[in-house]
Parts: structure tokens; C-alpha cells; sequence
């Protein structure tokens, strides 16, 4: 018996898969590419020889392309990343308090008392210090997103760059550049900088307690680890899956449901990977409004419909999350 | 002269009862939507908050329909937006559109004679008699009073009705009829039976749903469509809403503060965190959260837009209040951006962890 969870994020696409007693047992990272019904009919191909249908007890769903993939998995639960973060660290630690997330599009700050969030702050405004930022300036310096952190733990000294924002950070780092300075100072600049970035901007007015937990991509990169610990005077940690946190919160919390509804799942089979999805949006003209529906067809059949403020459309297929 | 306005929540619909009664020419701006929002935010300085972009969307949707005349209530600078009305002339004469503004502004700020004369140059438009001019007014009064008491019941019982989505589909349903109603009579009969028929609404009082005060600056308050229409969100999830701004607050507020009676629960409850004035309504979003907390409200969404300077005051001390009350409180800003998923996630996480919380599940009814 497994329990599945899918990450559907910005940059990556992660499906989990756990065993009975919760262990990760699998998993799958993809590039969802601006596309995640491929992205995740890919993912499911990967997965189709190795596990029955009928093994499958609980999915779930998260990320910012939730919605769409619940309809195509039919997903138990569909929870925000927020929630799904804060399950996965509890999970592994009863212990933790701060919970740092920095995925591809969006950074987090979740703050948690014995188990339970008590608050959390997402970025607004800026997206300095993500791992679409962090990509771009490694591309820029020739240098393979793996090795970044790596390289900034050469450097002694840091360069200072501006981390207020993205773009300043980013003629900052070219203009240190074109002085001459050492790759590894820079890189070590830029991480310190972004780390200040996200505690000033994220994390304004949080009060950030020890145990602190380090998930999503960018905690990969060990140089702003420890920017983090230099700021903060104590130890982070980053937990073993930290990439797919998110995945195993959302199968966790699939779990959950499943087992509070005593329920069978809703799970449509690997299968799914040889359908055909076709999405197509249009513009309702019936209200001012003038929403924008999508419309998921498997086929020719619909299997879902959203972006409605009315409820006209989508009625079929209520929101079942929260 | 054909007449317009910028939307503000329910207004539209008083404002039509009265021109209606008047005999007025009107044009109503299409309800506030992307399109006004992009016509706005292209003519509007970029620095500006998120209110005057829509609203000059609704001017040039409206102008473009055939108004030549902009009736705004100016307020005389509580915060920005009681100047807008000047350089929102400046954006429209640029724009090469010949129109009249008409600011119906607090009478301590202009005096009562310029008053007067300002609404004067609207009524001498009607040929009706003074007494129908009058009931006009009232009219016009009670719609929005009736309209506001609809749309905050409504918000309220959603938490606690049985048939999920029968308060939603009734508020949509009635501002719909009402707006397609000409006759000033019958529409505020139309009103009162929506009323009449929200009390018959079934609904389940033993159960405890979840309850969120919303809090914050005016316009993205009651302008729905500034807010990614929260309300309407936060009905989906099963939640029950209160929020005390509305247009008929807003009236209440104006008229009682000749008597420097207004919003006095309010703004004792605030005294405690902000002892001045700090401009807007500052004060009284602190103080209708210290009264969230004392009326047992799970949490606290506080609303502002980009820039908003009284707010920004706020959201500081509600951080504190937050932290002495042990109340959640989030806050949500607003800009040109359309897209939800930013909005939704963060919408989905307060009530989870306002469900945690409590522990029990209350919303697993669904």
C-alpha cells in the first residue's frame, strides 16, 4: 500500500511516492516548464510499471498547480504549500519552530508552537533570493547551479551586494564583476545578501525560534545555509527529503483525509499518462466580471472547470480543499 | 448632462434608485473589471494607490458611454484619496475628455454654502418637485442601508447554512434584479422581500464555523473587485464574515462626525494602541480589531493596498495586537496583479491554521 503526493510548483514538478509506514519510498523530480499536465503525465509514466493502481490508498496535491492536477488525479486532498510544508517538517520533527522554505517562484516563513502554525508570511513584492533568481545569476557566472553553494564556501571574504532587490542585486553583482572580484566572493556576497533579503522581507517581525528547519530547492545550496546561521547565531537544519517536502506533506495529508472520511481513494490510475488532456479558457461575457474559465477534457469528456467568480461553471467541480 | 460615478461596493445601486427617482440621466460604469483596471492603471502615475487606477477605468468606461459628468465624495484628504478628485481632473483633461466634476466633500472643509451650491447644480438637473427631490434622497438612503444589511447578513449566515452556496447564489441573485429594476419603487420592494427571504435561509445554529473579521482601508474593503473579492472566497470555504465597512457605514460615519459621535465603539477600542489620528481610518480598523477579538472571532484579515500610508501605521500595531491577544491576524495587500494563486494559498493557509487551532474540524462537513 502507498500513500502519493505531487508537488506541481513553479520550476519543479515532485511526486512522492511513501510506503505503509510512511518511509519515502520513491520519488520523481521533474521540470514542470509552464506546462504541468505534461509535466505530471511524464512523471506518471516514470511511475506506471513499477506500482498497481490498486496499491495506491491516498493522493494529494499541492503547489501553485494544484487545482489543475487534482481533476487529472483525482485528488483525495488538495492543500496549499504552506499547509503541506508545516505537515512535512512536524512530521519529521515534533521539535521544530521556524520552518525556512525557498522554492522556485515564492519564499516562505512558517512559524509553528508544538506543532500547530501559528503564522507564516509568503514574499510580496519581490522575488530576490528564489530559485529562479539564484538559477539566473549561476547561468550568468558560468557556473553550474550544484556547485553554487560549494563555491561560496571557498570564499573567506564576502563581497557586499545589495539584496534589497532583485534587479539592484543583480547590477550590483554584475558591476562587482566587472572589478574584477573573485567568482567565490561574489557568490558568498550574493548568498548572505539573499539571506538578508528573505529574514528582512519574509520574515519582518517574525519572531524566528530554534528548532529551524531548511526545505524546499534552494536549500541545496549550502552557501546560504550558512548565511542563514551567520545571521542568525544558531544552527539550521535541512531535512533529508528538503526538495520534496512539500509531496510528502500533501501524501500526509491525503492520508489524513482518507482516513478521517474512511473513504477509498479517488485515485484515476497511472493510466493517465496515456490520456489525452486538452485544456481550453475563454472568456465568460455574461457579467462584467468577464472571468477567465479554464476547461480540463480528457477526451472529450470535461473533468473540470475553474476560474469562475460565480460558481456557474465550476459547479461540477467544487473546490475541495480546505 | 448625463451623470457618473466610481464604483464603491453597493453604491451603484442607491445611486441609480436616486437618478432614477430624480430623472436623471445616468450612466452606470460597467462593474469594476479587468479591463478598468488596465485602462486605469495605463493612465494612472505609476506611484498611485490601487483605488485611483480603478476608479479612473470607471470614469473612462462610463465617458466612453456618453457621461459628461463625474459626481465623487471627496472627503478633503483624510489620505490621498480625499485629493484624488484633482488629479483625476488633470488625468481626464490630458486625455483630451471634456467632463465636469462634481465633489461632494464634507461640509467643514468647504463650508456649508459651497456645499450647497455643488449638490444645487445636481438637483436643478431634475424637474421633479422639492418633495420628490427629497423622497429621492430617502430613497436612495434606504436602498443602500437595505443593500449593506442583505449583503452583511448574508456573509454571516454562509458560515451556518445548510444548502452549501444558497446565501452566495441569493446576494448575486438580488443585487442582479435590483440592478435591472427602473422603477425606484419596486426595486426597493425587491430589496425587502431578498431581505425577508435571507431571514428563511435554513440553517443549522448549533454549528461553529469558523469566524473572520475583515478589517483595513475603505475602498479595498467594500469594492469587491479590488479585494479578488475575498468575501465571496471565504463563502466558498464555509466561513462566516463580518466586516463593518460598507457604504452605509461610511454615511453613518460622515453624519455623526458633525457631532464627533462617530465609530465611538470603535475608536475607544483603539485608544489603548493609537491615541492620535493618524489619517483615513486608521484607528478604526485598529480598534474593529481589538472588538474582533473581544467578539470571539478566530482571526483577523486585514486588507490595504500598495502604498497605503494610514494603513501601514495599522498593520504595525495589529502585529502587536496580534501578539498580546493571541489572535491571528494576516494581512493582505493589494496591487495591480490579477492572479489569485498568490492570494488563494495564503487565503487556504489562515484557515487552516485557524482550524488547527481549534482542533476540532469544523468544516468537515463537507
Amino acid at each position: 500500500m502507498y500513500y502519493l503526493g505531487v508537488d506541481v510548483g513553479s520550476v519543479s514538478t515532485d511526486i512522492v511516492v511513501l510506503d505503509e509506514k510512511l518511509n519515502v519510498y520513491d520519488q520523481v523530480y521533474l521540470r514542470t516548464k509552464g506546462r504541468p499536465i505534461e509535466a505530471i503525465q511524464r512523471g506518471f509514466k516514470q511511475l506506471k510499471n513499477k506500482y498497481k493502481d490498486k496499491e495506491v490508498r491516498a493522493i494529494g496535491t499541492t503547489g501553485s498547480g494544484r487545482g489543475i492536477t487534482s481533476f487529472i488525479l483525482g485528488a483525495d486532498c488538495v492543500k496549499n504549500e504552506i499547509t503541506a510544508h508545516a505537515m512535512a517538517g512536524v512530521y519529521y520533527d515534533k521539535e521544530v519552530k521556524t520552518i525556512f522554505e525557498i522554492g522556485g517562484q515564492d519564499s516562505k516563513i512558517i512559524l509553528l508552537n508544538q506543532g500547530v502554525v501559528t503564522d507564516f508570511a509568503m514574499n510580496t513584492v519581490c522575488a530576490a533570493g528564489t530559485g529562479s533568481f539564484l538559477d539566473r545569476q549561476a547561468e550568468r557566472l558560468g557556473i553550474p547551479i550544484e556547485e553554487f553553494g560549494n563555491y561560496a564556501l571557498k570564499s573567506k571574504l564576502a563581497v557586499r551586494i545589495a539584496g534589497r532587490c532583485a534587479v539592484f542585486a543583480e547590477s550590483d553583482m554584475i558591476h562587482k564583476q566587472q572589478l574584477g572580484y573573485d567568482s567565490a566572493d561574489i557568490i558568498k556576497g550574493l548568498c548572505e545578501a539573499l539571506a538578508r533579503n528573505y529574514l528582512n522581507n519574509v520574515g519582518k517581525g517574525k519572531d524566528i525560534q530554534p528548532k529551524v528547519f531548511f526545505q524546499g530547492g534552494v536549500a541545496a545550496n549550502i552557501g546560504i545555509k550558512e548565511a542563514f546561521e551567520k545571521i542568525l547565531g544558531f544552527e539550521i537544519f535541512v531535512p533529508k527529503y528538503y526538495n520534496v517536502m512539500g509531496a510528502i506533506g500533501a501524501a500526509l495529508l491525503a492520508k489524513e483525509t482518507v482516513e478521517s472520511k474512511r473513504c477509498k481513494t479517488n485515485f484515476k490510475g497511472f493510466d493517465i499518462s496515456d490520456h489525452v488532456f486538452i485544456t481550453n479558457s475563454f472568456q465568460c461575457k455574461d457579467c462584467p466580471n468577464e472571468c477567465e474559465v479554464v476547461r480540463i477534457l480528457d477526451g472529450e469528456v470535461e473533468i473540470g472547470c475553474f476560474g469562475d467568480r460565480c460558481g456557474k461553471w465550476n459547479q461540477k467541480s467544487h473546490i475541495k480543499s480546505s | 448632462m448625463v451623470v457618473t460615478f466610481p464604483h464603491l461596493g453597493n453604491t451603484y445601486i442607491a445611486c441609480k434608485i436616486m437618478f432614477d427617482s430624480l430623472g436623471i440621466d445616468y450612466v452606470i460604469p460597467p462593474l469594476s473589471n479587468k479591463e478598468a483596471l488596465r485602462i486605469g492603471a495605463f493612465h494612472s502615475p505609476d506611484e498611485i494607490c490601487l483605488p485611483f487606477k480603478i476608479m479612473i477605468g470607471n470614469y473612462i468606461q462610463s465617458i466612453e458611454k456618453g457621461a459628461d459628468t463625474v459626481i465623487i465624495v471627496g472627503s478633503c484628504g483624510p489620505c490621498r484619496l480625499g485629493e484624488y478628485c484633482e488629479l483625476q481632473m488633470s488625468v481626464l483633461k490630458n486625455l483630451g475628455y471634456q467632463v465636469k466634476f462634481i465633489v461632494v466633500d464634507y461640509p467643514g472643509e468647504i463650508g456649508i454654502k459651497e456645499l450647497a451650491s455643488r449638490i444645487g447644480y445636481i438637483s436643478n438637473q431634475s424637474h421633479k418637485k422639492k418633495i420628490e427631490k427629497l423622497r429621492a434622497l430617502y430613497r436612495a438612503v434606504k436602498a443602500i442601508r437595505l443593500m449593506d444589511y442583505i449583503e452583511q447578513s448574508a456573509r454571516m449566515i454562509a458560515g451556518y447554512e445548510i444548502n452549501r452556496g444558497e446565501c452566495k447564489r441569493l446576494l448575486l441573485q438580488c443585487r442582479d434584479r435590483v440592478f435591472n429594476e427602473s422603477d425606484p419603487s419596486k426595486a426597493l420592494k425587491i430589496l425587502k422581500s431578498y431581505k425577508a427571504k435571507l431571514s428563511k435561509i435554513p440553517i443549522d445554529k448549533k454549528r461553529k464555523p469558523l469566524k473572520i473579521a475583515i478589517v483595513g482601508e475603505i475602498y479595498t474593503n467594500i469594492e469587491s473587485f479590488a479585494n479578488h473579492f475575498i468575501e465571496d472566497t471565504l463563502m466558498d470555504y464555509g466561513i462566516a464574515t463580518y466586516k463593518s465597512l460598507s457604504p452605509s457605514w461610511w454615511l453613518k460615519y460622515t453624519g455623526l462626525k458633525v457631532l464627533k459621535l462617530h465609530a465611538v465603539r470603535a475608536r475607544l477600542a483603539a485608544k489603548q494602541y493609537l491615541k492620535y489620528e493618524v489619517g483615513a481610518y486608521a484607528k478604526e480598523t485598529v480598534g474593529e480589531a481589538v472588538l474582533a477579538y473581544e467578539r470571539g472571532y478566530d482571526g483577523i484579515i486585514h486588507l490595504l493596498p500598495v502604498g497605503c500610508m494610514p494603513e501601514i501605521v495599522s498593520k504595525s500595531i495589529l502585529t502587536s495586537i496580534a501578539k498580546e491577544k493571541d489572535i491571528p491576524i494576516m494581512t493582505l495587500l493589494f496591487d495591480e496583479m490579477t492572479g489569485e494563486a498568490g492570494y488563494l494559498t495564503r487565503i487556504e493557509a489562515f484557515i487552516d491554521l485557524l482550524e488547527r487551532r481549534r482542533r476540532d474540524h469544523v468544516l468537515s462537513w463537507r
